[in-house]
């Protein structure tokens, strides 16, 4: 199976010390590690103010993993503990292979075009940029 | 050119919109209105919406950016058209599923705040 990218978020309630989520951080690492996944990213955006309230808090502690795996029942078995962990209160999790591989192929488009384009803008270019400067003078 | 030259002060004379057409009458020559009077009545500008994220050459709006995001939703929540916002087809398609994911993780509100 090709390899897949995932993001993971999720919401731990405010007041969960740092050393309890540090210990939700790593077991998630241990349970990915078991399934030759690689952790590209892990970042603790800290606490922030949610757009609405969950479990009646207005605020969460947000942490953001980016992972990426050829095992897809790695994100059921991430999800499930999660779920069991009692300081989370939110998560989701978003494939994003499939968005990148459009955007590169965007983004190849536009290059292949840019580097086209200088010889066609410099013939055409130069006519009207030099009525423009007539027009401009007169 | 004796013509052209005599055609301008006729035309800032008689155009009631002729405001900025006024200003350059020597650039007439194959311009735009020079045979024309008057062009329509009262010709006033609409500026074209153009997609922001056009401009900025964006390929992926990330569902992360609540700031962005945020700009494109209405006060209660509602995600904005793309008569208002100028936002072209394909990218008010990835920014709706980028504000739905968005509200999904409470970065973003789905409705008003309760």
């Amino acid at each position: 199976m090709e390899e897949r990218l995932y993001d993971l978020i999720f919401i731990c309630r405010p007041d969960t010390p740092e050393a309890d989520i540090d210990k939700i951080i790593s077991t998630l690492e241990h349970a990915a590690s078991e399934k030759e996944t690689k952790i590209e990213k892990t970042e603790k955006w800290g606490r922030k103010r949610m757009a609405y309230r969950v479990h009646k808090l207005r605020e969460g502690y947000y942490v953001y993993m980016s992972l990426r795996t050829t095992h897809g029942e790695l994100v059921k078995e991430l999800e499930r503990r999660l779920k069991v962990a009692d300081p989370v209160i939110k998560y989701l999790t978003v494939r994003l292979d499939e968005e990148l591989k459009r955007q590169a192929k965007l983004k190849a488009h536009r290059d292949r075009r840019a580097a086209r384009r200088p010889r066609k803008t410099g013939t055409t270019g130069t006519a009207p940029g030099g009525s423009e400067q007539a027009v401009a003078s007169s | 050119m004796a013509e052209e030259t005599q055609r301008p002060p006729q035309s800032s004379g008689q155009g009631p919109g002729g405001g900025p057409g006024g200003p350059r009458p020597g650039g007439g020559p194959g311009g735009r209105s020079g045979p024309g009077g008057k062009r329509g009545k009262r010709s006033y500008v609409r500026r074209k919406k153009v997609c922001r994220f056009c401009v900025d050459k964006v390929d992926l709006i990330d569902y992360k950016k609540a700031d962005v995001l945020g700009q494109f939703i209405q006060e209660r929540g509602k995600i904005l058209p793309r008569r208002m916002t100028g936002t072209c087809a394909r990218h008010q398609r990835w920014l709706s599923v980028a504000i739905k994911r968005a509200q999904n993780i409470a970065l973003l509100p789905f409705g008003a705040e309760i």
